[in-house]
């Protein structure tokens, strides 16, 4: 269980994120409310299934709240749920797969804009070795290095070659027995 | 059709199915082949830690559904495939426990504590075999109690429960799971309301889709495949991450090689003496199995002490005795035949395993897991039925597999468990994401899996258990449909789920169930909840 204090942030998070779902977000953007009668005949409207899910969310959280609420706090088990560790984790973890799939979106274009044909678009040929292959070749073994690399605190030679090895290995499981898949990012182009 | 038509044509309808290659003339079935696959994939992946069934059978769900597509010819080779990975990762998931002291699924942590010492007294052959034999023998029993009981109960709940009833079963079933599984009913019930929440999301009958803020990203709704995966797949991996990068232990340590006794085989007089362990085990998995949201740890734990009381033996439990290892394997294995009757007989999936069986169902179509499929009509033919028993027959097809086969490949895989996590997880990630985009071949399903995953880690960090939550994502869009329909049929009586004394009854027991978990001390009481609680 989590300490008293995490607790109540979480409850009394969920209770408000709950309310608000139910008095605002709820019957401003649902076409029909709870119940919804038409030409004399009342049915079950759109807003039936979400707004008993916020209100179920809402008594859950407000229980969890008192009953953490009367917990003694000299009995709570300290648990450190985020820290500066998570942070620090997070920051690089964004870094390393946001930098990875902008590279797997945008490589395999901008490789062709500089060394392919002026004449043809990416577009073109996009289903076309090895254009294909560049953007989820380079944004993928940079994921699994990548992440590889911030796991273990040093970047190894021996796994990126483990990352290129297992990328190869996905082109061959998704791409090379099937003519109507395309892999990442060749569908967006 | 009679009845045993219908089991006839189920069993045809696997070996027979559509050919995948012909040796001397003679044809192979789709489905067959599938079986096996996924039976060596499940045991290969089961015996690396950090993989288990659940997250290869997540993996390889869209690569199935991109192969196979979404005609009912694909039912049986995907279920096929998904039936021999939960088969053999169930028996793989020992290897590393025995070999390594390190449980490749959660539900073998008990394993370690007989099957490593025999590794160290240089009986690891024994111990693998003994574990291979009780799991094997555990699950066989476990599927024919399915396949008689599951048709059944489905007959009974066809027959008595109206739109209303189910209603509440539905409601009865998320009560359930949301109480057992995690650390509080309180917050299962908060992770369970969530997942109807977001399952609403532009999935109404009107015109304008509800809740997407007039949005085009939510227009068309929450991918269903694309969120459990982010929820139950990516959002464990980047707790694996997080866990890895604060402890970044130094790997790569070697552990000295034991020597290995020549006493390392199983007699028949050896099994004949762990059989009453295994029968016992057996019996308490199959019972937990069938209560949905209650899964193999819990079950692996009940046989292990049920078989510690019972055993008479000079070696005590803890001690590297197979009677330890066979009361474990029996109990674990036990659960994955019996977690399907709730699937196949009410459509309610009981565990995760059992989540990614009703979304391939789902995702093809054709085949709809629920008390409908069991309809023995006689004048025109149940198609549902057929597959229903062409699944059975892969089942079973599954285990004689594993009884022939499944030891020797299992004993081949200790190599797996050396395979580094951190090498392991970052590889898994991109596995997801391109299963995922393969489906959907645009990248706005990235930041769909990757906000689940946000979610999905978050629900672990803050010990909201994730299996409420994509039970009751699944079971919406059946839960609206019933409520509709019964509302419909009552006349618009507001109190239209508390007429029926059935329906009330389920009610009842869904608010009883919550109040008898909630109650303070409970957990502490019982180690086999608190340690199914925490695994969970």
């Amino acid at each position: 269980m989590l300490d008293r204090r995490s607790e109540i942030l979480l409850s009394s998070f969920v209770a408000l994120f709950s309310a608000l779902a139910l008095f605002v977000w709820i019957p401003s953007d649902s076409e029909t409310g709870m119940v919804e009668t038409f030409r004399r005949q009342t049915n079950i409207g759109d807003a039936f299934l979400p707004s008993i899910a916020a209100c179920g969310m809402l008594i859950a959280a407000v229980v969890q709240l008192v009953l953490s609420l009367r917990r003694k706090p000299a009995a709570a088990r300290p648990y450190g749920v985020f820290d500066g560790t998570t942070a620090a984790f997070f920051g690089a973890l964004v870094l390393i797969v946001v930098g990875s799939l902008l590279l797997m979106f945008w490589a395999g274009p901008i490789l062709w804009e500089i060394f392919g044909d002026p004449e043809r678009t990416y577009r073109q040929m996009r289903d076309t070795a090895p254009w294909k292959y560049l953007g989820f070749i380079l944004g993928g073994v940079s994921l699994v290095w990548g992440l590889t690399s911030l796991i273990e605190g040093r970047a190894r030679a021996r796994r990126l070659a483990a990352a290129v090895l297992f990328t190869g290995f996905l082109i061959l499981v998704f791409d090379v027995p099937f003519d109507t898949l395309l892999l990442p990012p060749n569908g967006d182009w | 059709m009679e009845p045993l038509q219908y089991v006839w044509a189920g069993v045809m309808a696997f070996f027979n199915g559509p050919e995948a290659f012909a040796v001397f003339g003679i044809g192979m079935s789709i489905s067959v082949l599938m079986v096996v696959a996924g039976f060596l994939v499940g045991i290969v992946g089961g015996a690396t830690p950090g993989l288990a069934g659940p997250f290869l059978m997540a993996v390889s769900l869209p690569i199935l559904l991109s192969i196979f597509g979404f005609t009912p010819e694909a039912l049986l080779p995907v279920l096929g495939f998904l039936v021999g990975v939960m088969k053999g990762s169930t028996v793989g998931g020992s290897v590393p426990a025995i070999l390594f002291n390190t449980p490749g699924t959660p539900d073998a942590m008990l394993t370690t504590l007989d099957g490593y010492p025999m590794a160290q007294k240089g009986q690891a052959g024994k111990a693998l075999r003994t574990a291979h034999f009780a799991s094997v023998s555990g699950d066989t029993f476990s599927d024919i109690v399915l396949f008689t009981c599951a048709p059944f109960l489905a007959i009974v709940v066809e027959a008595y429960l109206g739109f209303n009833e189910k209603a509440a079963l539905i409601i009865l079933s998320l009560s359930f799971v949301a109480a057992v599984v995690g650390q509080s009913p309180m917050k299962g019930l908060i992770a369970a309301f969530l997942g109807l929440f977001i399952a609403s999301i532009a999935s109404g009958q009107d015109n304008y889709p509800r809740l997407t803020m007039g949005t085009d990203f939510l227009q068309s709704g929450v991918p269903l495949i694309t969120a459990i995966l982010g929820v139950l797949i990516l959002g464990e991996v980047l707790v694996a991450f997080e866990d890895m990068f604060r402890e970044r232990r130094a790997s790569g340590v070697a552990t000295p090689e034991v020597p290995q006794s020549t006493d390392n085989g199983l007699s028949l007089a050896e099994r004949r003496k762990l059989m009453p362990f295994v029968g016992v085990s057996a019996v308490v998995g199959t019972v937990i199995g069938a209560l949905p949201g209650i899964g193999s740890t819990l079950a692996a734990t009940l046989g292990y002490a049920m078989g510690e009381k019972m055993h008479k033996g000079p070696v005590p439990f803890g001690k590297g005795t197979p009677e330890g290892i066979a009361s474990t394997e029996a109990a674990n294995s036990s659960v994955s035949g019996a977690n399907l009757i709730p699937v196949l007989s009410l459509g309610i999936p009981g565990n995760v395993g059992a989540v990614f069986l009703i979304l391939a169902a789902e995702s093809i179509g054709g085949f709809n897991p629920g008390p409908s499929v069991f309809r023995f009509t006689t004048a025109e033919v149940n198609p549902e039925l057929i597959i229903a028993f062409g699944l059975f027959t892969a089942m079973m097809f599954a285990n004689i597999l594993n009884w022939i086969i499944g030891g020797h490949i299992m004993r081949a895989c200790g190599i797996m468990a050396r395979v580094p996590k951190q090498v392991l997880l970052p590889m898994v990630l991109l596995l997801t994401l391109t299963a995922i985009y393969v489906q959907e071949t645009d990248f706005k399903a990235f930041y769909f899996a990757f906000a689940f995953a946000i979610l999905g880690y978050l629900m672990r960090k803050l010990r909201i258990p994730a299996l409420p939550f994509v039970i009751a994502f699944i079971l919406a869009g059946n839960l609206e449909s019933a409520v509709r329909q019964a509302f419909a049929v009552s006349g618009a009586d507001p109190f239209f789920l508390f007429k029926s004394p059935l329906s009330l009854l389920f009610l009842l027991l869904s608010v009883v169930v919550v109040i008898f978990f909630s109650r303070p001390g409970k957990r502490s009481a019982n180690p086999a909840v608190e340690a199914e609680r925490n695994a969970g």
